[in-house]
């Protein structure tokens, strides 16, 4: 059985200063795993480990994405090998042009059973690759996955939905995105930090790859901030604090907050 | 020269940090205020490759280098240098003088239990009378037929209660002074062995330093730690390496009140601006960051000259001296940052000023510290 864990090195938005004029400043900001991708890794070691399969990180980006770090920061988490197209062109690329060179990748290593992503990225978040990524491979795709279990072929799959379980039975390979809390993400011991220098790190040319034409099926064509409500400012006076609490209560049940 | 840590050396630092934040800080306040040694952390720390770093895989260790130890005794003694000394205690004390001292069949007893964390260790050298003065302890090792006989008092021994190896120093020859000492591996269960009441300390109150006592205490032949007579120097050697890791606990204190002293200065509003606007406050965080930055560099190139196999010793003693008295005046600072709440322990600063105190003082004070390497520069 193979698993593959498709996984993005990139830098965490809260490390980022925002100027007065809008721009962000990325230079402080360290580059690193996307924040959920411990919890994929996680999930899929648990799985290959009670399945024997190989487990396999991808991960497909800009400059930076092939670094030695970025390679040793994954393998150290628990992955057997990796798989990394480095290209400039990718940087800031869009969820089909990532899902498609990611989908190359995954026909090229062959044999994969199984893909599981992080719930969504650090820097994005907005949830597509991993449908994009299978309806590319004409997989199933599926979301929210907390457990796995079964075999290559056969999957027991887990989901968490609102009020409670759902379970699935997914035949043949499938993309799955793990939520975000599916599981606690093991903290690299320092055999593991020292040992994954010693792993295998493919890096794979974008241009060597049999990547379709980069007409995009889906392009992100703008972004819009949420419109943000104004606020009460209402402000209880706590000198009697059992009247402010109260109080309290009461401005809470109006605003239909309780 | 680089100043560039390597992948690894990153990768360390990141996991360490991430573990130190998720599991050693939220009962870092909780275990000084109850003077609780913190056992739940051990099999953790175990599992985490830590207690046994810089030794080789094949003796139980991660296999890494020197300032990669430094960098993780730093990381948790930020978040709680209680553990920081724990660890710092067993692996450079306890574990090393054996390492290098001892012959194959001691290495093999111990080091593999000890670098994985099964059996912790400590290292027994103070004396009631005899502190900077190490050479002039009293505890003797009489020779016995078939080893020593041990007799006499250690005392603020770190580890002492939960650990299960000792490196004990005594008088094979008395009359010669600190040339008559020697170094003695002691398992726990010994009979004629025995550990005192805990001492309540001003700081570090998670780490229990209690006195021990040998009482016409029997130990095997086997248990001679190099030749006899050269216990001080086996003392001395440990020391020059541990004083590192003294200070990277030092550095780690030192950060820890220095990221408090930010974070409040960032929040607390007087005069209705955040304090850290005020240039008072400003000139302070720049004295402190340039301090902690300084302490860092002596630390990490004690370490590297550890890594290299150059001489360590005045690096080491330029690293203790600077990074620990750093550690206190930017925890004093800190506190004067947070105003009254910083004598409070609402916050960490005084934690963490009670705690840097203590690394001016232990594996070599201040005074022994401007010693050696006036001792050096005057050569």
């Amino acid at each position: 059985m193979r698993i593959v864990v498709a996984y993005k090195w990139t830098c965490d938005p809260e490390e980022a200063t925002v100027g007065a004029d809008g721009t962000v400043d990325w230079s402080r900001a360290k580059p690193g795993l996307s924040a959920y991708d411990p919890v994929a890794i996680e999930l899929a070691r648990q799985f290959a480990d009670a399945t024997g399969a190989e487990l396999i990180g991808v991960t497909v980006g800009g400059k930076g994405v092939g670094t030695p770090i970025a390679a040793k920061a994954a393998l150290g988490r628990g992955l057997d090998r990796v798989v990394i197209v480095e290209d400039a062109s990718l940087a800031g690329a869009g969820p089909s042009e990532l899902a498609a060179v990611l989908a190359e990748v995954i026909r090229q290593i062959g044999d994969v059973d199984l893909v599981l992503t992080g719930d969504s990225s650090v820097d994005v978040a907005a949830k597509m690759v991993p449908t994009v990524l299978a309806g590319t491979l004409g997989w199933p795709a599926v979301a929210e996955v907390t457990s796995i279990s079964g075999q290559a072929g056969e999957l027991r799959v887990e989901r968490a939905i609102p009020g409670g379980v759902q379970v699935l039975k997914v035949r043949g390979p499938a993309v799955l995105a793990a939520a975000a809390d599916a599981a606690v993400p093991r903290i690299p011991g320092m055999k593991d930090l020292l040992a994954a220098a010693k792993k295998p790190a493919e890096h794979a040319e974008l241009a060597a790859l049999t990547v379709p034409a980069r007409a995009a099926v889906m392009t992100v064509t703008g972004w819009s901030r949420p419109e943000r409500k104004a606020r009460k400012g209402q402000l209880i006076d706590a000198s009697d604090p059992a009247q402010a609490a109260g109080e309290l209560i009461t401005a809470l049940r109006q605003a239909d907050a309780l | 020269m680089d100043f560039e840590l390597t992948d690894e050396q990153q990768l360390i630092r990141d996991a360490v940090r991430e573990f130190a934040e998720a599991e050693v800080a939220p009962i870092a306040a909780e275990i000084d205020r109850n003077h609780r040694f913190p056992h739940e952390l051990l099999p953790r720390l175990a599992e985490m490759n830590l207690m046994g770093m810089p030794y080789p895989e094949k003796l139980g260790g991660a296999g890494a280098d020197y300032l990669s130890y430094v960098i993780a005794v730093e990381e948790l003694s930020r978040a709680c240098a209680s553990t920081g000394v724990i660890l710092s205690a067993h692996a450079s004390l306890a574990t090393w003088p054996i390492y290098k001292f001892g012959t194959e069949a001691q290495q093999e007893r111990y080091v593999p239990d000890m670098a994985s964390g099964r059996r912790l260790g400590a290292f027994a050298l103070t004396e009631p009378a005899a502190g900077t003065d190490a050479g002039a302890g009293t505890a003797t090792a009489t020779r016995h037929a078939d080893g020593y006989v041990l007799n006499g008092s250690k005392m603020f021994i770190t580890n002492a209660p939960y650990a299960e190896v000792y490196i004990v120093f005594a008088k094979t020859d008395p009359d010669r002074g600190a040339r008559g000492m020697s170094a003695f591996i002691l398992e726990k269960d010994t009979p004629g062995f025995s550990v005192g009441e805990a001492e309540h300390k001003l700081g570090i109150r998670g780490s229990s330093t209690p006195p021990i006592y040998f009482t016409d205490c029997h130990i095997p032949g086997e248990a001679l730690l190099g030749e006899e007579g050269e216990g001080f120097k086996i003392a001395m050697q440990t020391l020059d390496g541990g004083r590192i890791g003294i200070a990277a606990q030092a550095l780690g204190i030192a950060q820890a009140a220095l990221d408090a002293a930010v974070s409040y200065a960032k929040e607390r509003v007087q005069f209705g601006k955040p304090i850290a606007s005020l240039q008072a406050i400003q000139w302070m965080i720049a004295d402190m960051a340039t301090e902690v930055d300084a302490a860092r560099l002596l630390v990490y190139r004690a370490a590297s000259c550890v890594d290299n196999g150059r001489p360590y010793s005045t690096e080491g003693a330029m690293a203790k001296l600077f990074a620990s008295e750093t550690a206190t005046r930017v925890a004093g600072k800190a506190i004067q940052i947070h105003g009254g709440y910083g004598y409070t322990e609402s916050y960490p600063v005084e934690r963490n000023y009670r705690d840097a105190k203590i690394t001016e003082i232990y594996e070599g004070t201040s005074e022994v510290q401007r010693m050696v390497i006036s001792r050096s520069a005057l050569r």
